[in-house]
Formats: C-alpha cells, structure tokens, sequence
C-alpha cells in the first residue's frame, strides 16, 4: 500500500499517524528527492520506527535518507526516559561512526604541486584497508582505559593536545561505560585495530575551503578560503560490530520479555527503564569511546606526517581540531518539548548532533554561533560545514543531516566502474587517491553517491542548519 | 533443481542474500558457504581443517543469522574461512562442526560488519526451505 507522504512546505513532508504509528513520520528533502523516496522502503522504516514504545513527537528522517537496517539511514528518533525505549538497531553496527575536521593555515597552492608525495605521506601514515591494524600494540588491560577514558586515552599517550577535547562531542567521552560489560570477543575483534581507518566508506581526505557562507562562522571555526583542510571519517571498527550483535541478540529475547511488538526484528529494544537498556548503553558507551580514540590516533598520526613532510610543527601548521561528530549513537540529551523540558534518548543512526547557539554543550568559542556540522560528500566533489541551529533544537532534537546518502548499491557501482580508470579520473579532476583496494574505490566512485549539495541546502532552506563552507577535495586516502 | 544454492539481492545500501536448501542444514551450509563468496570474492578455498560450533536461537531465523556472525567473526579474527558445515539442530539452537581453511586471512578481499535481522525471511516448502538475509557491508 503507498504510504500516504503530505507535503507540509518545500523541505518538508510528512505521514500522517496511522495504524501502529504512536507518532507522526516527518521527512526533510526536496520534491525531487521525494519522487525517488516514494519506491524506496525508506519510508516505511520510517513508520516502523514510529511505532516503538514511548517515541516522542515524531520520527524523522533527514534529506539523505536510505534505505537501512532497521532505522533508516538518516534517522532520528527520541524516547522519553520513563516509557520510552533503546534500539542498538537504532545506533547501528558501526557504533560512533563519526567524522572529524582539522584545519591548517597551509595554502593550498603550496600543496597542489606536492601533492602525490603528500597524499603518500598520508597514506603512509594511517593504516587502511580491510581489517587494517594498528601502528600500536596495547599493552594488557590497556584496552580497557581506551574504553572508559575515549579521546583522553589517546592524548595522554601523545596522540594529540588537550584542547582538542574540548572540539570533540562528548568532550571525546561517553560516560557510563562499563569495560565488563563488553565480551571478550568484542575485544578480541577490535585490539588489533585501535588507530586504523578501516575499508568501505572511511577515509582521510586532504582538501581546501573552495568558499565560504558565512564569514563571521567560518573564522570562529578558523576556517579561511584556500586554506588545506583535513578530514577522517570512521568509527568503531570490528569492536562496536560485535556489541551491536551481540547486543540484538540479546534485545530478541528482552523485545518478547516484556512484550515490545516489532514490525523488523532490527528494532528490537529494550525499556529505558531496564537493567537490560542499561547494560546496552554501558557497552555501547565503550564502543562510542574506541571510536573517539581511534580518531584521536589517527589526528596524531597526520599531525606528525604533516610535520615532517613541512618540516614545521603542528603549531606553525596550525592543524588545529574544529570538531568531531558522531554520526550513529544513542545518547541521553534534554530538550524542550511542548513547553516543558524533557529527558530523552536521541537514537542518530546515519544522522548529526547539530546543536544551536548558546547551548551549554556547544564548545565554548563556538557557542554564539551554533555547534559545526561536518557532512561529507563523495571524493570527486564537495563536502560542507554547517552550523546548528536554534530551529534545529525546536524541530528535529538538534540533529542534522550526515552525508551524501547512496544512489547505487555496491555492485551497480562496481558494474558501472568496470572497464573505467576510475583513479586516474579522479586525478584529471584534481584528486589523486590512495587506496590498496580497486574495488573499494570503484564501490565508493562519486557517481555511487547524490549530490551533497542538494541535502545541505535542504538543511539550510528548512533552518535546520546553515551552510558556512565549502571544501574540495584533492586527496583521498580510501581503505 | 540442485540440492542447494543462492543468488545476491540489490540493496542500496547493503547486499541482501537469498539462499535455500533441501532441509534447514543444507540451507544453512548453503548460506555460510555464500557469505565467504562475498567475503573472499569466490576465491578458491581448502576444506582441510574443522571448527567445532555450537549455538543458541530463539527460531530459524535467528539461527541463521547468529551462525553466520560466527562464521564472519571467524573469518575476520582467526582468518577461518567456511566452505561447509556439518551441522545438528535442537530447540532452536545447533551444534556442529565447521568446515574450511585456516590461517587464510588474506583471502578476505572485502568487508562485511555482520548479517542483520532486518527483512528476514525463512520459507518452507515441501521440498526447500529458503531463507533471505540483509548483510550489512
């Protein structure tokens, strides 16, 4: 049956509360991106989620919604703390699978000449690629602080400074982990792993600010025109697949216990209030802070590449931290819902905190002018920086868009890259890759990707959050 | 009809596998030996070393898809690669051993994070059961 989808203005449509649905659907994109939504089972996940215990005001759905697992990819979705729920299928496999952007002073005309050598030194410097393994061996019970302690670990160990915590959401630390509660296996899986970026779609990406939005925003981010960028993206690695799992298979049997109804057996859960949902968040928390150190690692590792290749320090480089986002995470926030404030716990699966101006949470030198929102796009084009909004905190529990979204599976992408040179045309446009992997690169082509631009000016046309700049791209590092 | 066999489904995200069998166990086989086709891109693979298995599931469908999150986390930690299994069901678990080869970690050519629960269908038939699995890559 097509799900009834009413347009309720330019950038946003909704569906209507019917049947199981406790809450209403409500869906950020354009009428172009809404006629290919309409035959995708997105939507549907969309109303799947609505239906779980305890959701509040809606289920929504950002403008680079897919299809998913479970949640849509794009998904946000609030539980209230007393009657409400918490769904690992929510958060994801890839648990704190987040992206972080680092800013130099560096002139990107005095790297466009070197830029095969530096792409090198990069890819050097960060192992990459399927079951990529750390630089660093963990010592016993090593594992163990980098599960409680996150982003801090990592700086203490000189992976970084001590003001890149206060750039990092969390401050680089979810508290509540507990290290007991995550099984050895999960440990096994990720111990090896810890300062790696991983395959699929993780990389390291040298690129410029190509232009600028909002001045006053983009100089408090210290972000200047034609200035080198660089950004990483990736998250848990094999560590949060294996609590994820181990998570829905346990949440299969407390969904039945206490007699949550699923329409997908991926958005098992369990109630807030349980010992069960408190047991997933304590793991969950350890998998959110490997993340954080396994980004921290990797910001050491380009620090001291970018040092050596310029032969100046990080500080005369000025690679400084301007945030780190998660994108797939459960996490307990207050907002104000119906006129009274509310606790909840904000499920973001494929989606971005996007705090407004003056919250407590946002940094403090960011804090007049909204939280930065980094969304990534493909490796031929563009990626943006936003800033959070006070709209954002009304409509959407400040949460905003997290990428590009996929336009071809895998394989279609694999099929259409057949017969191409898919590195060198990337190096005609300005972009030289480095990757061990062909058939990463050929599944992660731009063309297996929309256009970046169309979601963000979504968020910006709706208020969500505002645009602030533009970067380009001119090297990957892929796994 | 042969006894076993499967076919990939588009996904846009992910990679959805549908994989049957004459009874649950040769289906079962059937859908390890695929996710290591996925995993190794059908690279040639010894079936000289054994893996012993034993699990617990609520149903069918969770026995699927908790044999091949052990069948990956095998493959992705201990690099061992399944190319059958020889196995015996009971109350809604399984026992068994695992066939395949060992120490073949770098046959492993792409990455899959696990198989998911999401759209998960197990169909019988008088003469096949089939099964249908989102992995999540």
């Amino acid at each position: 049956m097509p799900i009834d989808l009413q347009k309720h203005d330019d950038q946003c449509w909704v569906i209507p509360r019917e049947g199981r649905m406790r809450v209403p659907g409500r869906i950020y994109a354009s009428e172009s991106m809404i006629a290919d939504l309409r035959n995708d089972k997105s939507l549907q996940q969309v109303q799947n989620v609505a239906q779980l215990p305890g959701i509040v005001r809606c289920s929504i759905a950002m403008p680079d919604i897919h299809w998913g697992y479970g949640f849509p990819i794009g998904g946000v979705a609030a539980f209230d703390e007393h009657e409400g729920v918490i769904s690992p299928g929510g958060v994801g496999y890839d648990i704190n699978c987040g992206v972080r952007l680092l800013r130099t002073n560096v002139d990107v005309e005095d790297v466009r000449p070197r830029l095969e050598a530096v792409s090198l030194a990069l890819h050097r410097a960060i192992p990459a690629g399927l079951g990529s393994r750390s630089h660093i061996r963990l010592g016993k019970g090593e594992l163990d602080a980098v599960l409680r302690e996150g982003a801090r670990w990592a700086i203490e160990r000189g992976f970084g400074q001590d003001d890149d915590l206060a750039h990092i959401e969390e401050h680089g630390c979810m508290p509540g982990a507990d290290p007991k509660l995550v099984s050895e296996k999960a440990k096994e899986r990720g111990r090896p792993q810890l300062g790696s970026l991983g395959s699929g779609n993780h990389f390291c990406e040298l690129g410029y600010v190509a232009e600028i939005f909002d001045e006053q925003a983009a100089r408090m981010f210290g972000l200047a025109l034609g200035e080198v960028t660089l950004m990483l993206h990736s998250g848990s690695r094999g560590l949060g697949h294996q609590i994820c799992d181990e998570a829905l298979r346990d949440m299969l049997r407390t969904s039945e216990r206490y007699g949550i109804e699923l329409s997908d057996r991926q958005l098992c859960a369990a109630p807030l209030s349980s010992p069960e949902a408190a047991q997933y968040f304590a793991a969950m928390a350890c998998a959110v802070n490997f993340a954080f150190a396994n980004r921290q690692m990797m910001t050491g590792f380009v620090r001291e590449a970018f040092s050596q290749f310029f032969g100046s320090t990080s500080e005369q480089l000025g690679l400084r931290l301007v945030y780190d986002v998660c994108h797939n995470i459960a996490k307990w926030e207050t907002h104000d819902i119906e006129g009274r404030r509310h606790r909840v716990c904000v499920h973001r699966k494929g989606a971005t905190r996007a705090f407004g101006p003056h919250h407590p949470d946002v940094p403090a030198d960011y804090r007049d002018i909204g939280q930065p929102v980094i969304v990534p796009g493909d490796m031929g084009r563009y990626s943006f920086v936003l800033r959070g909004t006070e709209r954002a905190m009304q409509e959407t529990f400040g949460s905003s868009c997290h990428g590009a979204g996929r336009r071809l599976s895998r394989a279609a992408a694999k099929k259409q890259a057949r017969g191409r040179a898919i590195f060198q045309e990337l190096q005609a446009k300005g972009v030289f890759v480095q990757s061990d992997s062909k058939l990463t690169v050929a599944e992660e082509m731009p063309e297996a990707y929309k256009d970046v631009a169309e979601v963000v000016d979504v968020m910006d046309a709706a208020g969500i959050a505002k645009k602030v700049a533009k970067l380009v791209p001119m090297a990957v590092i892929k796994g | 009809m042969s006894e076993a066999g499967h076919r990939y489904i588009e996904h846009t995200a992910d990679l959805a596998l549908e994989v049957w069998g004459a009874n649950e166990p040769i289906m079962l086989a059937e859908a390890c030996r695929a996710v290591i086709e996925v995993l190794t891109e059908a690279a040639p693979l010894a079936g000289t070393h054994e893996h012993p298995i034993s699990l617990d599931a609520i149903d069918r469908g969770d026995r699927l898809v908790r044999l091949l999150n052990e069948v990956l986390y095998l493959a992705l930690v201990n690099g061992f690669l399944t190319i059958d299994a020889k196995l015996a069901l009971h109350d809604g678990g399984l026992s068994g051993k695992l066939v395949g080869e060992a120490h073949a970690a770098d046959k492993i050519r792409t990455e899959i994070k696990a198989a998911t629960y999401h759209d998960l269908q197990v169909t019988q038939t008088p003469t096949r059961m089939t099964a249908r699995v989102v992995l999540d890559v």
